[in-house]
């Protein structure tokens, strides 16, 4: 008889359920070159890497109380960069151990006609806003500290003003499900920042 | 790392006599790459270290605390990854490696200053003792032995005593230092210096996660089924519901429903949503693929 083949479930294609590890916390307008000084001592050696992204969130509000949500990001100062797609999960919640906030992630490269396609496909866009910082990278480990912009007059990215006086700081990796000893090296790089900035796991639903 | 001059043996093949070949060679693959991470992170170490000494000596006038608190993290961090490396479960166990030197010459050697950036020229008599020692100095050690001789002819628990005391009175002293630190007037200082601000990071987070705070924000409960919103069409202007609440009144055909539905969600968030309008919407827009 003939070994049977080496997966017994049909091959339907996929891809890997990745999951994205999430610590944050805010740093004041005055204090952000001491952050940034820090981090470029801590991070990665690469040339400081600035960005202003534009995000979107769309909306699908089906039959189901809760509304299927998509988020499409595109760069408006790198010509020719692809959008973005991203979707986020609810967070797992529970594990007490666990040292950082951990959802479902989907991540996809589009072309430009994204919003078109969203819109015909039903959704509609919630709120947007513009992002405006640096980036860093440690390992796997990424490190964002942005500024984010509320837009005035819908559509229109120049007329923005700044929500607040802080820098988001975002610690954030994108791993396969399953290994959780990557919470625990994003808590000890969370340590180093520890007196500038307090990064943390903060679940959204307690502030709504 | 290679090994011209030296050898370095692990102590275990002294002992038995042979080992398997297979074994021998995977340990060796993982000594040479442990090897490898240690002399990166030493040399990373080092020039860390090098470049803060710079900045100590050439720009004392203008050197800030918060650069030096800068250098001191980034040499703490390059030290935990040092400890981790070594800790890694990977690493064979330096201490059963024993290095002896092979040959020693007193000749200049220019492959060896190119490793060592050219610290060590000669591989003499002079030096070999310094580098590859691995006993402290005589007065050193015998200090240590004074040492070990007293701690142990205290006796088990007299020492546990000591200890505690030796506690007691370091919290003691740590709470004296934060309750006078409290009281007094750097206390005023300490707002300065404040990095962050947790009000401002819950308002960013919400902003980020659902969008609080941003222009097009409605709250969860409120918003009616499949409204027909164009694209940045939601945008709440507090002054302008009231115009929007008497155009509502006029609305009959589809074209007025669907631009009333648009307003209609603006002037819905304090709730008042006449039920005629409503029924226009829902038949214009509940199923938005089957126009």
């Amino acid at each position: 008889m003939e070994a049977p083949p080496v997966t017994m479930m049909p091959v339907t294609g996929g891809t890997i359920n990745m999951m994205e590890y999430l610590l944050q916390g805010s740093v004041l307008d005055h204090s952000l070159e001491s952050l940034i000084h820090r981090l470029r001592g801590l991070c990665d050696n690469m040339e400081p890497e600035t960005f202003l992204d534009h995000e979107m969130v769309f909306l699908l509000k089906g039959q189901q109380a809760s509304p299927f949500v998509l988020r499409a990001r595109r760069s408006m100062d790198r010509t020719g960069a692809p959008w973005h797609l991203r979707y986020l999960g609810q967070p797992e919640m529970g594990d007490k151990n666990r040292h950082a906030l951990v959802r479902n992630c989907v991540d996809i490269a589009t072309s430009e006609n994204l919003t078109d396609f969203l819109m015909e496909m039903g959704f509609r866009m919630d709120h947007e806003f513009v992002a405006k910082g640096h980036l860093f990278r440690k390992g796997i480990m990424k490190i964002m500290v942005y500024k984010i912009f509320r837009i005035l007059v819908p559509g229109n990215t120049d007329s923005t003003e700044a929500l607040s006086l802080s820098y988001l700081v975002e610690l954030s990796v994108v791993a396969p499900a399953g290994q959780d000893m990557v919470s625990d090296d994003m808590r000890n790089f969370a340590e180093q920042l520890k007196p500038l900035v307090h990064l943390e796991k903060i679940d959204p639903k307690r502030l709504m | 790392m290679q090994t011209f001059y030296h050898a370095l043996l692990p102590r275990s093949s002294l002992s038995c006599g042979s080992l398997e070949g297979e074994v021998a060679s995977r340990e060796e693959k993982q000594l040479e790459a442990s090897l490898d991470a240690l002399l990166s992170q030493a040399a990373d170490l080092k020039n860390s270290l090098g470049s803060f000494i710079y900045k100590l000596e050439n720009e004392y006038d203008r050197l800030t605390w918060p650069s030096v608190l800068d250098s001191f993290a980034l040499l703490s961090g390059q030290l935990n990854t040092l400890n981790k490396v070594l800790k890694h479960e990977k690493t064979p166990l330096f201490r059963n490696q024993v290095i002896i030197p092979l040959v020693l010459s007193p000749d200049r050697d220019e492959d060896l200053m190119r490793q060592t950036e050219g610290r060590v020229p000669v591989f003499s008599h002079e030096v070999v003792p310094d580098h590859l020692r691995t006993k402290p100095d005589p007065e050193v050690e015998e200090q240590e032995k004074q040492l070990t001789t007293d701690a142990a002819r205290i006796g088990a628990d007299a020492a546990q005593k000591q200890i505690q005391s030796l506690n007691k009175m370091c919290s003691n002293l740590l709470e004296k230092i934060s309750k006078e630190e409290r009281e007094s007037e750097s206390g005023g200082l300490r707002q300065n210096k404040q990095t962050f601000n947790p009000a401002d990071t819950n308002a960013l987070v919400a902003a980020v996660a659902f969008g609080k705070g941003l222009s097009n924000w409605r709250p969860s409960g409120s918003s009616g089924p499949g409204q027909p919103g164009q694209p940045g069409a939601g945008t709440i202007l507090a002054g302008a519901s009231g115009l929007q609440q008497v155009q509502m009144t006029g609305a009959s055909n589809q074209q007025q429903s669907m631009l009333s539905g648009v307003q209609m969600a603006q002037a819905g968030q304090p709730g008042k949503m006449p039920s005629g309008i409503k029924t226009n919407i829902k038949s214009a827009s509940m199923h938005p693929y089957q126009r």
